[in-house]
Formats: structure tokens, C-alpha cells, sequence
């Protein structure tokens, strides 16, 4: 595989595992109801984008291979984790862990972001319009992404740090 | 009094009265609607004030006989109105004579809500905000108010909230009725306020209704698009609802969309306007920023793509589009099927869009309405009693930050405004998690009209939370309370309210409360001396005498910010009463129609917000705003269509929508105790279509129990011409008036909803739950559910 395909090998792994990351989260919390949405979509948001990756591979002469994953042992853990979150989902405790999750996802979408730059470059270096124009609206999402983990954590933050 | 028949009116049978019809621009003639229990002559006094049973906001006078009300009549010279009522603006009055009526303040003891006085009371609920303020701080301390209260009750209530105590808790239950439409203008056109006026009805070639069951929720505005459909030149109009309502059966062209698909239906109607070019370029360069994205978006929504997610006929999408592409004059108006539904405030905006791409806003006949639900909603709003700050202050700029802080006399520091205002749900996690112990609810019913009442009750029940209602009536809420407070009623006050049209009336005190009752006015204004809440210069924070005092110290706020009162007066009310905001120098009697000239409230030092990521709800920061100022261009933002949150199953078939029938308001606190309304719709129904009550071996009147995941109600089901797949429940009956057992919890609508908002307004989706539907008995008769609106039974062919 040449450099290009191996970066968006990379990157199309990264929107994978960051999609799961996502579904985790929102598991996790998922009497937080905005979380439990919001993380859903986003994790689509991702899964949307790895899809579109692994067409931009296939222009580019690569195969990529998409994810398989076990419908049946991803409903069990996403129940596990659910009744994890009611279970917790009443103690103080669990803002302190939703802001650690959320500083995780905040970081691992930034690296998502950092190979989307990348990609960017590359398709203006290789003068594809085509390219361009896609990474150009999928950055974007991944800004917002980015932007929302940040709202919602100023939102919450003064309520779980100073208050009870 | 000046012209127009008075008719004693029977609005129960004819919910809407005869028709006047009128041409295009031609003046609506009036009609004075009135329902007098006494001989004219016996009449006292007739006193000025505007009805508080809609967002249409109806002038209307109080007939005083004694020391009581006696009746009501339109008054035929109100902007709004033209005299007419609807049926609740004429029966709704008598509650405020009910026998069961909130008389003394009430505190529980071992267990019991027992009388006591307002100083025991009042004693119990400041001592224990000073408890939480001193042991944890104002994070403890939450409000929740509502959308029938007056401005300057919101706005001493803003006031202490958020400059006295300094929580970020405070909103009102317009958070269920209307936060999407604030924040689809805030979004388009920088702040919030509708853009049009009523008149507009009147000048329009084309009415497009989307999710607004305006022949139920607003009488008379309904009237008014009737007559005009009546006239000559009629106006062509285009219903999208899933239910057959009145207005869906008047249309030309009716989309009777799945639930939950608004944004899909939206953008095939913009794919359309855009492939067609009816798009007026010129205005769009100069006055709009966003059109190539809106275009790129909605290039991926053929009608037929719409078609098949919405469940509607690719021809009969293209038939409406053209319609809203070739009107000359387009009123779009929006409410809850959008607000309460799926991507609530993308989808409101789409509305926008459609009129912004045709130059459609801003002169007579050519607006967007995006709707309120309840007759003072837009005053939560402006006052800050919500999730904003007063008269559209922008919490992420600080100098509107410092304005504020400068007019209360705070420090700035002491102003929550790291973050926007907390929303109802999000009080309602922080009462779960313990982290907010006390909530002081005033003239809304959370306990009946949020989303999932199992969680609710169990949330309002929690020992540690100490919980004050006030309200005339014992509420399920209420019942709920520490303290309970007696509240006066419209009529008993004199306050003002501004309906959706911007129109501004005062309401003048009829009567005196009855007992010992005291108007939210009063009791907010004790509480903020009681808690001792001073400003920097060591006074007291709230110094207002009277509601006048507030109105004018409000008035003085709002100079220069859209919601611009400053030339506003009691007096000038009670010479000319309803009145348009901006009312200010340049516009002393008010100006009918914003956005005249093209610029609109987006400029970064003027706008209310810095605007949303729609999927996420992400907040764009000040910078990142500046760097692309719209400048005083609206927004035209685009929006990908995604599936509802909890989509049918093959264990939960059906889509739950929920909604009002004509003849109440909300959780009938008022409309379930006066005898004509309660008798109109005495009891709750479920609505199906008769193919899908067939499937099930349900006929007419059968007992059905609809479950969905969070529990289960049983009534009878009402045969009508909803689309297939679609189940509808009132939501306005709970369980006070359920004598035989008041705990037992399967009748309210929202014992099945979903706890769910959308990410930019915070509006709970209310219409998006999945439910499965069986027979649990034969029944005795048809189901007593009115046969007047939507919730009519369809005859074979239809209707």
C-alpha cells in the first residue's frame, strides 16, 4: 500500500474506533439523555464517514477493509453498559466520570481531526477537486464534533465541580 | 365598543362562527363574540384586558357584576381579534369562581398538606433557600415557571433568579411550547420575535401550515384563514400534518407525513423551489449568507427520495412546492407538529428557509410564523424567564453581559453566564443526580405535561428535594408539594402579555383574588425582601411597588434590542390597548412588520446568539462567529435528515403522536372546571384509523391499552383520519379529576413518551415515542371525544 493509502488506512480506522467510542460513552451515560443521543449520532456521523473513506480508497487504487463487528456481542455490551448507567446513574459520582469521558472523546476526536488536515493536503498537493471538496465538508463535521464535546462540557462542568 | 354585531356566541358547537369573507388586503369585519351569565344591564364595568387561552393573543373585555366576573366579550376594535373569541377565550373565565380554587397557603406536615399563613409559609421556603444557598450555593436552587404568568412577573422572577440568588436554573414550561420557535428566528434572523403580523393573513396568495393544527390550537386565527379562503382570490394553502385536521381537509394539497420526518419532507420541498429556480437571487446575494450549502444539501432530496422515508405521494410534494415557488404572498406558520417533533428546530428553520429563498418576509402578505403555544410564552421569553437572558441579551457577549449587570446594579461576576440558562430537563437530571435541592415551580403542571411521568414523579417525590408550587389549583403537582401557594388568576392582576404577533396588551385587575390568594407579582417580589437579595449599592435588588414600576424598568432594559418596549406606557395601553413591539422613538405606536428592509439581527454585536451545529447542538464561539459575520444577513442553514430516536419496532408498532383537542388548554387547570369545556371533551381517547383499529379487532369506543417501553394508559379509542401507523392521545388529562383512584397512573399521554430534546432548542420530543396498541375491553359506545376537529370519526369514504 502506497503512503497515501496507508493514511487513509489510518484514518479510516481511527473514524472506526472513534464511532465505538462514541457508542460507549453514551452507553455509559446513558441517563443522560442528550449523551445517549448525541453520542449516537455522532457515532453514525463517524461510521458515515469511514464509508465514505473507503471510497475515497478505492479511487485511489486501495482496498480498505470495513469493520465487522458482532451485532449480537454489541447488544449485549450495550446492554451491560446501560444498566451499568442506571445503576450509577443517581450518584455524584457519575458527572466526575462523565467529564473524564468526555476529555477522552475530545482528545481522540482531535486526532481524527489532526489525519483530516492531512488529508486535506494531500488532496490539494494531488490538485483533486474531488477530494478536496469531501474532506472539506467532513472536516467540518468533525470540527463540530469537537465543538459540541466542549459545549457540553462547559455546560456541566460548574454544576459537578462547585456544586453538590 | 365600536362596530360589529355582538353574537352570544356558542363557540362549543362552532368552535370558529360564521364566516365573513373577505378579499386579498380588504378589511376582516368585525364580529364581537360574548358570553354573558347575567342581564347586560346588571353589568358593573367592563375592564380591558386580552385572553390568556392562546398564543393569539384576543382583546377581549371582563364583565364585572358584584365583586365576579360575569362574562367576557371581544373587543372589536383589538388589531388581533376583530372581536371574535374562540371557545376557550369565552368559557375559560369561570374558573377563576371554581369552588375549589387555592384559598390559604399550604405546608406539609407528618406527610399532610394542611393550611397555614403566608408568613409561616413564605418563613419555610426562605429558610430553607438560605440552608442550601450557605451549605452548597445558588447551583441548589432552581425555578420553573410558565407561559401564562405576566411580563413583569417573569421579569422580577429573571431578576431574582439570576441577579439575586445567581443560579443558572431558571425556565419556563415554554421550554415544551415554544423554544423552538425562539431559537428557529434566533438561528435565521439573529433574535427572537416573529417577523410578521397577523395582517399578513389577509395580504397572502399562499399559506403553507406545517405541523400547526391551527383550527384547534388558535380559533381565531383559523377563522381569519378561513374567511379568507372563503373570499374571492383565495389564497391557496398546503397542510403537512399526519392528522386529517381542519385545515388538512380545506387544503389543496395535504402531506400526511410519517411522524418524525419533517426535515425530510422540508428539503424535498427546497430541492424542488432550488431545480425549479424559484429562488430570488438578487435579494438572496444581498441579504442572506448559506445558499450554496442550503443547495448542496438539498440536492440529496428528490421528491422521490421524500417520498418513500415520508410516506407521501412524489407528485403531491411537487404540487405544494409549487404552490410556495409561485405564490407572490407566502405565510408559513409552524408549531408543535414541528417543535415537539424529530430534529424540532432543523426543521423549524427549514420553514424559514423556504420563505427567505423567495424573498418572502418583511411585507404584507409575505412572512414566517413560527408560532407560540401559550398566550404569554413570548414574554418568558423576553424577560429572561427561559432559556435566555432579557430582551434577547446575548449570554456569550460580554458587553450585553455588562449592560445587564449595569441595569440591575450587580456585579457582572455575580450574573451566571458561563453557559446558557438551564433547561427543564436538564433540572430535571440535576434533581436526579442531587445535585439541585430545591425547585420552585410557579403556573405550569410538570407533573402531567413533561415527558415520562413515572421518572417525573419519582424525581418530584425525592427526599431531597424540597419542592414549592404556587398555582390556583391543587395541581398533581401541587399535591406533590412542601408548600404550596395560593396564586391569583388573570382577571385578579394587572400585568401584560404579548402574543406571537408581537401585539402587546395590558390586562387589567377585574376582581380581587379570592382568600388569601396573592398574585405571583406579589409573592416573587416578598420572597426577593424576605431572601434579603440587595444590589452593589446595598439596596434592595427588586424595589418595584407595583407591576408598573417592573413594566418600565423592563421598558428602559429593552431600548435598542429587538424587543424594544421603551416607548411603551400603561398609559399609552389604556388610550390604544394592543400594540406591536419595536414600540420606541422612531416607532411610537409600534411597527407592524420586521425585516422590511433586509437586515436582520445577526450583525455579532447585536445577535442573541452565536448560533448551533443543528445535528449536535455544538455552540459556535464568539471568534469563530466574527470571522464570518453574517453582518445583518439572515442565515440560511441547511440540515441532513436523520430517523427519529425511537423508531417503530415490530414489539412497538406505531408512532405516539400527542397533542390538544379545541376545548382545553394544557393539563385543564382552568378548562376542565368551566362546565361547557369540560362537558365538550370530558374524558381522555386514543385516536387510530380504522385500518389499523380493524387489524387489531378495535372498533369504535373499545377499551385499547397503548404501552410503550416507559408504561402504558387505557382509553377508548376514537376511529379517525389519521395515516396508518399513527397513534394520537390527548394531552391534557392526568389525574386530578380521576375520583375513583388518583394514584393510579394509565391515563396521561406522557406516561409513554420519551424523555428526549432536541440539541439546539431543548424542546422535549413529545411526538416521538413508539407504542404498540391492544384491545382491553368491548365498549359501551362510541368514544366521547369531540367530532367538531381532527378528532372527528371518519365515515366510509373518508369522512
Amino acid at each position: 500500500m502506497n503512503k497515501i493509502g496507508s493514511l487513509i488506512e489510518q484514518l479510516h480506522d481511527a473514524e472506526v474506533s472513534l464511532a465505538a467510542d462514541y457508542r460507549k460513552v453514551g452507553e455509559r451515560h446513558a441517563v443522560e439523555h442528550d449523551l445517549w443521543y448525541g453520542c449516537h449520532t455522532v457515532a453514525q456521523q463517524c461510521e458515515g464517514r469511514a464509508e465514505q473513506l473507503r471510497a475515497v480508497a478505492d479511487r485511489y487504487g486501495d482496498k480498505v477493509a470495513a469493520p465487522h463487528d458482532s451485532e449480537m456481542l454489541r447488544s449485549l455490551m450495550t446492554h451491560v453498559r446501560h444498566a451499568g448507567s442506571d445503576l450509577i446513574g443517581r450518584s455524584s459520582s457519575a458527572g466526575l466520570l462523565m467529564l473524564r469521558d468526555l476529555r477522552h472523546l475530545y482528545t481522540a476526536t482531535e486526532e481524527v481531526s489532526f489525519y483530516w488536515v492531512l488529508l486535506g493536503q494531500v488532496a490539494q498537493a494531488k490538485r483533486d477537486r474531488r477530494l478536496i471538496e469531501t474532506v472539506d465538508i467532513l472536516h467540518r463535521q468533525v470540527l463540530d464534533q469537537i465543538k459540541w464535546l466542549k459545549t457540553r462540557a462547559k455546560e456541566a462542568s460548574p454544576q459537578i465541580l462547585v456544586g453538590r | 365598543m365600536t362596530d360589529g354585531e355582538i353574537l352570544n356566541a356558542d363557540r362549543i358547537a362552532d368552535p370558529w362562527g360564521p364566516r365573513a369573507p373577505f378579499g386579498q388586503g380588504a378589511d376582516w369585519q368585525p364580529r364581537v363574540d360574548q358570553v354573558l351569565t347575567v342581564d347586560e344591564h346588571v353589568v358593573d364595568r367592563w375592564v380591558s384586558s386580552a385572553c390568556v387561552m392562546c398564543s393569539y393573543g384576543c382583546g377581549l373585555e371582563i364583565a364585572v357584576a358584584g365583586d365576579r366576573i360575569v362574562g367576557v366579550r371581544g373587543r372589536a376594535e383589538d388589531r388581533v381579534n376583530h372581536g371574535r373569541l374562540g371557545p376557550k377565550g369565552l368559557y375559560a373565565w369561570q374558573a377563576n369562581s371554581s369552588s375549589d380554587r387555592l384559598t390559604a397557603p399550604l405546608i406539609r406536615r407528618d406527610g399532610e398538606l394542611v393550611p397555614t399563613d403566608w408568613e409561616t409559609a413564605m418563613d419555610a421556603v426562605v429558610s430553607r433557600s438560605k440552608q442550601l444557598l450557605d451549605e452548597i450555593g445558588p447551583s441548589a436552587i432552581s425555578f420553573y415557571t410558565s407561559g401564562q404568568l405576566f411580563l413583569e412577573e417573569y421579569y422580577v422572577l429573571a431578576m431574582l433568579a439570576r441577579g439575586g440568588i445567581g443560579t443558572q436554573h431558571l425556565d419556563g414550561n415554554t421550554r415544551l411550547c415554544t423554544a423552538t420557535a425562539e431559537w428557529a428566528l434566533i438561528e435565521s434572523f439573529g433574535a427572537d420575535g416573529d417577523p410578521g403580523s397577523y395582517t399578513d393573513i389577509d395580504h397572502c396568495d399562499a399559506l403553507l401550515l406545517v405541523g400547526h393544527n391551527v383550527a384547534e390550537t388558535q380559533t381565531v386565527m383559523w377563522a381569519r384563514m378561513l374567511d379568507r379562503r372563503h373570499g374571492p382570490d383565495r389564497p391557496h394553502l398546503v397542510v403537512i400534518d399526519p392528522r386529517r385536521t381542519p385545515a388538512a381537509v380545506e387544503a389543496d394539497v395535504h402531506l400526511a407525513i410519517k411522524p418524525g420526518t419533517n426535515v425530510m419532507v422540508l428539503n424535498a420541498l427546497l430541492h424542488e423551489m432550488i431545480a425549479n429556480d424559484w429562488v430570488d437571487h438578487p435579494w438572496v446575494d444581498a441579504h442572506t449568507v448559506g445558499f450554496e450549502e442550503l443547495a448542496r444539501v438539498v440536492s440529496g432530496y428528490p421528491p422521490e427520495r421524500a417520498a418513500e422515508v415520508c410516506g407521501v405521494e412524489a407528485d403531491d410534494i411537487r404540487a405544494a412546492a409549487r404552490i410556495l415557488g409561485t405564490s407572490s404572498a407566502l405565510v408559513s406558520t409552524v408549531l408543535q407538529g414541528v417543535y415537539q417533533s424529530h430534529q424540532a428546530t432543523a426543521a423549524a428553520i427549514q420553514v424559514n428557509n423556504i420563505n427567505l429563498l423567495r424573498a418572502m418576509i418583511g411585507r404584507p402578505g409575505a412572512t414566517v410564523f413560527q408560532m407560540n403555544g401559550q398566550p404569554t410564552a413570548q414574554n418568558t421569553r423576553e424577560a429572561g424567564a427561559d432559556g435566555s437572558l432579557p430582551v434577547q441579551m446575548n449570554w456569550q457577549n460580554d458587553d450585553h453581559d455588562e449592560a445587564l449587570a449595569r441595569h440591575w446594579k450587580i456585579d457582572t461576576l455575580d450574573l451566571p453566564h458561563w453557559g446558557p440558562p438551564t433547561h427543564v430537563m436538564q433540572i430535571m437530571r440535576y434533581i436526579e443526580t442531587g445535585s439541585i435541592n430545591f425547585l420552585w415551580v410557579s403556573g405550569t403542571n410538570p407533573a402531567v405535561s413533561l415527558p415520562e411521568l413515572a421518572r417525573i414523579r419519582s424525581l418530584l417525590a425525592k427526599d431531597d428535594l424540597f419542592l414549592v408550587v404556587s398555582d390556583a389549583f391543587m395541581t398533581e403537582t401541587a399535591a406533590m408539594a412542601d408548600v404550596v401557594l395560593p396564586a391569583a388568576l388573570w382577571g385578579e392582576k394587572t400585568g401584560t402579555f404579548t402574543n406571537a404577533d408581537r401585539t402587546v396588551h395590558l390586562s387589567e385587575q377585574a376582581v380581587a383574588p379570592p382568600g388569601q390568594a396573592r398574585s405571583d407579582f406579589h409573592i416573587f417580589t416578598d420572597y426577593a425582601h424576605r431572601m434579603g437579595l440587595e444590589n452593589r449599592e446595598g439596596r434592595p435588588l427588586i424595589e418595584f411597588a407595583s407591576p408598573e414600576a417592573a413594566f418600565d424598568d423592563f421598558a428602559r432594559l429593552s431600548a435598542g434590542r429587538p424587543s424594544d418596549y421603551s416607548a411603551f406606557t400603561y398609559d399609552k395601553l389604556r388610550q390604544r390597548n394592543g400594540m406591536q413591539w419595536p414600540c420606541n422613538e422612531d416607532h411610537p405606536d409600534g411597527q407592524e412588520r420586521l425585516y422590511g428592509d433586509g437586515v436582520f439581527w445577526t450583525h455579532a454585536d447585536r445577535c442573541q446568539s452565536f448560533g448551533h451545529d443543528l445535528t449536535t447542538g455544538a455552540a459556535n464561539e464568539s471568534d469563530e462567529y466574527r470571522a464570518h459575520d453574517p453582518n445583518g444577513r439572515a442565515v440560511l442553514k441547511a440540515a441532513q435528515y436523520s430517523e427519529s430516536y425511537e423508531p417503530p419496532t415490530d414489539d412497538y408498532p406505531f408512532r405516539l403522536t400527542t397533542g390538544r383537542t379545541v376545548y382545553h388548554f394544557h393539563t385543564r387547570t382552568k378548562t376542565g372546571r368551566a362546565p361547557e369545556l369540560a362537558a365538550a371533551a370530558p374524558d381522555m381517547w386514543v385516536e387510530l384509523c380504522p385500518q389499523d383499529a380493524e387489524a387489531h379487532g378495535i372498533a369504535e369506543g373499545d377499551l385499547v391499552k397503548v404501552s410503550s417501553p416507559r408504561g402504558a394508559i387505557h382509553a377508548p379509542a376514537r376511529l379517525t383520519g389519521s395515516r396508518p401507523g399513527v397513534v394520537f392521545a390527548p394531552f391534557h388529562y392526568g389525574y386530578w379529576d380521576q375520583s375513583d383512584d388518583p394514584d393510579r397512573h394509565d391515563r396521561a399521554a406522557n406516561e409513554l413518551t420519551l424523555t428526549a430534546w432536541d440539541p439546539v432548542s431543548k424542546q422535549p420530543t413529545l411526538k416521538s415515542a413508539a407504542v404498540a396498541v391492544s384491545k382491553a375491553a368491548d365498549g359501551a359506545g362510541p368514544a366521547v371525544a369531540p367530532q367538531t376537529a381532527a378528532s372527528a370519526t371518519v365515515t366510509e369514504g373518508g369522512r
